[in-house]
């Protein structure tokens, strides 16, 4: 029998459906009135960083060369016929997938034949198939996407940055890997991971739009296979209150050049609460928003452009507050964001700027429940993150400037930064 | 749920389009302005960002950004893209829909309010537009069109169109663009302000829980003060048939090289058998079952990307792809076996019914968001309105033969290739 249980927000007037369903895997089904298409992500919490972990009861760790998550991803859509594209190209979605550092996301959408395309869905990504003459084929494919992510400045930029501040974490490494990297990926490494991670119980499937709990079960029950509840250790990787390195460069064909600067906080814990996460995304804004008084500075002084941005980074052993951007001159923004956060753990926050911001971040979480990709994606997320999709918005409405404050204090080191520049010859 | 535009067009000549629905929590709000690509260009280029950092009232960025955020951190931003031989520039507001608004306001006609007078009136005075927002302003779009070359997949594409159509006005190139915006005074900007208005064609779309008689009480009265408004309309040549064919080779030190391949499709205008190409396009190199996918990339393993896109507008077709330098010849050699095999009909049925359906269901979901509304809509500026369905029972119409016929006029104009290492 399927439990299910109905999910609400009055203020919101949303409401989805949460299923227990009997192989193991969660179900989550998210009604949209009104709406033409539908869009179905079936997740496995696995990602670039999960390069070290054993199952419960076993003794040691086992270690998998890096992109082995992202490599998984491509080979999971071939089959010994028809693979999973060719079998989507008679119901009309169009189907993706992509990995992160923590996750594994199998995804479509589409307006016509749901059912058929959710079957093929359930069906490719519970139905591994790879041989050493297809992994060879992927070697080829996956080099080119590596390739291409080295000329993007943005890309590189990121990745020199986490490398200066991360000593052990595998955050630091390439989602794809390298090229050597994955020449070291064999089909049996692929179906060590496969069976570990893609255990229906580290799993998520949500659909959302056009759909209704009965259908999405009746494909659930025809194509899942009761799966053995199995725990999953990943290495916590306890990393040091240090940067590597302060500094790092690259020389690559840009214009002026690119940042990325990085605040590390000193993380004891392995997940950051959703309280943490949205009192950090707050501390950015008062920090270097729009409507402070640092971002109108810098724009005048011509050290920032339209490029400027900023984002709380954090998963499974890392957190950090990330400012990027193009500059003619990257050390004096990093100058003046320290100066500006050590004034405003001296000073406190402005009470108008904190309420603001608080509606401004108020109003950038409705905008996600119009579309059925992002409830998806957010859904997905925050199920892997213990929270449900409305949680955000109700945290928000709780905080406190003091909550605020005393983050601001606990969790940013200026000392423990690092500025990563690509410059062009 | 029913989606229905509504169209209607002001005493002084500027459309509006409608669509009513309280299917969504947010509302977008854009107002499209089209302009001859040779009119103002540069400073067409600054206006799109210029009016949308500040207003008379609100005269500093922070005091705008600070009426954005009490408006639940509604979106005003400014676009300029190509559209045939326009330009389109694009002034919209997104923002949350009354009924989630913690104390009850109207966040919508606020949010129109402040578009419109973004637009309408701007940080200038008789004598021009503020010299100090000038300054800043220049030095962004300057560092805009200077950065493309950050993202070199987008960048090839841009190089091959400015050699394709280098003998037209679509072809007008950075550099040029460049050099212009560094030259923009707060006089010639407010007279380009001025023509903006008075020459534009102009469509507002309008998605949301909102009454059509508020919008276009606001746009007329916006509108209608500019007495001797008079849109001028470009026609945006149509070059049929290539030639000869151009190669050209570039060279940048990176990893990945980029092969852009662009075709004249022989469409006459932007309506001209368009449902055929577009789905020919689509068997030819859109999604992963198109010729190019399963053969470049799933068969030769030559690439991660290798895909065909139509310009509509401008009646071109373009392949893109990143490469090896040394398999340059092993992947046009492919491309040129494969586009016989378009020419030849030689495709199955099974890839011709797959591109349809795949089309038609993508044209469903347009009705699913509202940016998804806004872009599809936002192509329509002039004419009838074609809504997703219509289109759809359109491209139910095409045969195999169509697409057959339409791939037999495609030829061969420009073979770029940006070299790495």
């Amino acid at each position: 029998m399927n439990n299910i249980k109905e999910v609400k927000n009055e203020k919101l007037n949303e409401s989805y459906f949460e299923i227990d369903h009997p192989s193991g895997l969660k179900i989550l089904v998210y009604p949209k009135a009104g709406y033409a298409s539908s869009y179905a992500m079936f997740g496995t919490k696995y990602g670039s960083i999960d390069t070290q972990f054993k199952l419960e009861g076993e003794k040691d760790y086992t270690i998998v060369p890096e992109g082995i998550a992202h490599f998984l991803e491509h080979k999971l859509f071939e089959s010994e016929d028809l693979d999973a594209f060719q079998r989507y190209a008679k119901t009309g979605a169009s189907a993706n997938a992509y990995t992160s550092f923590d996750k594994t996301c199998y995804l479509f959408s589409c307006s016509g034949d749901f059912k058929g395309s959710l079957e093929i869905l359930l069906d490719f990504v519970t139905h591994p198939y790879f041989t050493p003459e297809t992994v060879e084929k992927e070697q080829g494919i996956i080099g080119q996407e590596i390739k291409m992510c080295q000329d993007e400045p943005s890309w590189e930029v990121l990745f020199g940055l986490l490398r200066a501040m991360y000593q052990a974490h595998p955050v630091k490494i390439d989602i794809a890997g390298t090229v050597e990297s994955i020449s070291q990926i064999t089909a049996d490494l692929l179906y060590k991971c496969y069976n570990t991670f893609y255990n229906l119980s580290n799993m998520v499937l949500c659909v959302v739009g056009n759909v209704n709990c009965d259908e999405v079960l009746s494909v659930a029950d025809k194509i899942l296979k009761e799966n053995p509840q199995q725990k999953i250790e990943r290495k916590f990787h306890r990393e040091q209150k240090d940067v590597v390195k302060d500094y790092v460069e690259e020389i690559l064909p840009v214009a002026s050049p690119v940042f990325a600067l990085g605040f590390k906080e000193d993380v004891k814990t392995p997940e950051r609460t959703l309280k943490e996460v949205l009192c950090s995304n707050i501390t950015l804004e008062l920090i270097a928003g729009k409507t402070s008084a640092l971002y109108t500075e810098m724009l005048e002084d011509g050290l920032i452009n339209s490029a400027f941005d900023f984002e709380f980074f954090e998963g499974f052993g890392y957190a950090a507050l990330f400012f990027s951007g193009e500059s003619r001159d990257p050390k004096a923004v990093r100058d003046k964001i320290i100066k500006r956060i050590e004034e405003l753990k001296q000073n406190g926050i402005d009470d108008d700027a904190f309420e603001r911001i608080r509606r401004k971040l108020y109003g950038s979480a409705i905008y996600g429940f119009n579309d059925i990709e992002s409830i998806a994606n957010e859904m997905v997320a925050s199920h892997f993150n213990g929270e449900n999709i409305f949680s955000a918005v109700e945290v928000l409405g709780e905080l406190t400037k003091q909550e605020v404050e005393q983050r601001l204090i606990n969790s940013i080191d200026t000392a423990c930064c690092s500025l990563s520049v690509i410059k062009g010859e | 749920m029913k989606i229905n535009p509504e169209l209607t067009v002001t005493k002084s000549k500027a459309r509006v389009l409608n669509i009513k629905t309280d299917m969504f929590k947010t509302a977008s709000l854009t107002l499209n302005i089209l302009m001859p690509i040779e009119m103002n260009t540069a400073e067409n280029t600054v206006l799109s960002s210029f009016l949308v950092h500040s207003t008379k009232d609100l005269n500093t960025l922070s005091k705008l950004n600070a009426k954005l955020e009490e408006l639940y951190g509604a979106m005003l931003s400014g676009n300029i893209s190509k559209f045939g031989e326009s330009y389109k520039l694009q002034f919209s507001i997104g923002c949350i829909d009354d009924r989630l608004s913690l104390d009850g306001e109207s966040v919508i006609t606020q949010s129109l309010d402040l578009l419109l007078s973004a637009v309408f009136n701007p940080l200038a005075d008789d004598s021009g537009f503020s010299q100090k927002q000038l300054e800043t302003e220049i030095r962004l779009a300057v560092e805009d069109i200077e950065s493309e070359i950050n993202d070199k997949r987008s960048y090839a594409l841009t190089r091959m169109l400015e050699i394709m159509c280098e003998d037209e006005p679509y072809g007008i190139t950075r550099a040029e663009i460049l050099e212009n915006v560094k030259k923009v005074t707060s006089k010639s900007l407010l007279s380009a302000w001025k023509d903006l208005l008075l020459k534009g064609t102009v469509q507002l779309n309008v998605i949301g829980n909102i009454d059509k008689s508020v919008c276009e009480q606001k746009i007329c009265a916006a509108f209608d003060s500019l007495t001797k408004r008079e849109p001028v309309s470009e026609q945006t040549v149509f070059v049929e048939e290539a030639e000869d064919i151009t190669e050209k080779t570039e060279e940048l030190d990176m990893n990945q090289s980029k092969l852009v391949i662009g075709f004249r499709t022989g469409m006459k205008n932007e309506n001209d058998n368009f449902y055929a190409e577009r789905i020919m396009t689509d068997v030819f190199g859109g999604g992963p079952y198109s010729r190019l996918f399963m053969n470049v990339r799933e068969k030769l393993s030559l690439c991660y990307y290798c895909s065909a896109r139509l310009l509509r507008q401008k009646g071109i077709l373009v392949i893109q792809s990143g490469i090896e330098k040394e398999n340059k010849q092993k992947v046009i050699d492919e491309i040129y076996r494969q586009l016989e095999i378009m020419k030849n009909g030689e495709f199955s049925d099974e890839d011709f019914d797959a591109s349809k359906r795949a089309i038609c269901d993508a044209y469903k979901g347009f009705n699913d968001t509202p940016d998804g509304l806004d872009v599809y809509y936002g192509m329509q500026l002039s004419g009838e309105i074609v809504t997703p369905q219509q289109a759809i029972e359109e491209f139910m119409k095409v045969t195999k033969e169509d697409v057959t016929k339409a791939a037999k006029k495609l030829t061969v104009d420009t073979i770029y290739m940006l070299s790495g290492n």
